[in-house]
């Protein structure tokens, strides 16, 4: 991984046509501004775990399946009042 | 009373009131703005997300007190506006919070929650989100083995 230090103001450019501005640095996180063509997609890393998670979770046991998935869920030790709302 | 089709327990009576509000969808499910959760006896701590749209689209989920006891929520400024928090503090399970973690089920390893984008429901307003976190406390593949005794609301 290339490591750089920047300050607030500067950039760093990717490529012919990324540029990456840090507009704002403070203790609670930096600000930046991103510049790229339209077709390059821009996203929050964990945006994308989370996309990616959940078509995962998506997929879940097929029916028949659900109760051996229960039972390694649970272990089939322990039991559980549902929670109450 | 309307019929929805589920995709675990064939078609079921549902209360239209009961559903739950996603504005946003969920990510990668832009579209599915509207969930009902199904808890049976049999299956309990276990949530199911049913889709409303989508048959064959029903999410498992865990409060996250049962998958981690010690969990505490970080929800941010904007996600906590929007389910109608208060904007000062974290919100915890319990006291019309609901917490959820959406479980996936892999090849040769146990099943996992993710602790990282809990699904937090506002009880009383009806409405939800995927909290996403960004400090990296929680896995988004955390194992769920033997998820723990959950006392009182979870």
């Amino acid at each position: 991984m290339l490591v750089l230090r920047r300050r607030a103001g500067e950039s760093i450019l990717i490529g012919d046509d990324i540029e990456i501005e840090f507009l704002e640095l403070t203790p609670q996180g930096a600000k930046i501004g991103i510049t790229a063509p339209r077709q390059t997609i821009v996203l929050r890393k964990e945006l994308k775990i989370t996309e990616e998670q959940n078509a995962r979770a998506a997929r879940g046991p097929a029916g028949q399946d659900l109760p051996q998935v229960f039972q390694q869920l649970s272990n089939n030790k322990l039991k559980f009042p549902p929670s109450p709302r | 009373m309307p019929q929805l089709q589920t995709k675990y327990f064939g078609t079921m009576a549902y209360d239209e009131e009961s559903a739950f509000d996603f504005p946003s969808g969920l990510p990668g499910f832009k579209q599915e703005k509207a969930f009902v959760f199904i808890e049976t006896p049999e299956y309990a701590p276990l949530v199911f997300l049913q889709s409303l749209s989508q048959p064959a689209l029903c999410f498992l989920a865990l409060p996250v007190l049962s998958v981690n006891p010690d969990y505490r929520l970080a929800v941010s400024a904007e996600d906590r506006a929007s389910l109608g928090l208060d904007p000062e503090r974290d919100p915890e399970p319990g006291d019309g919070i609901l917490a959820l973690a959406l479980v996936s089920l892999h090849a040769n390893l146990p099943p996992t929650a993710n602790l990282m984008a809990p699904i937090v429901v506002s009880v009383r307003q009806r409405r939800a989100l995927q909290a996403i976190r960004v400090d990296r406390v929680y896995s988004h593949q955390y194992p769920v083995s033997t998820p723990q005794q959950c006392e009182g609301v979870c």
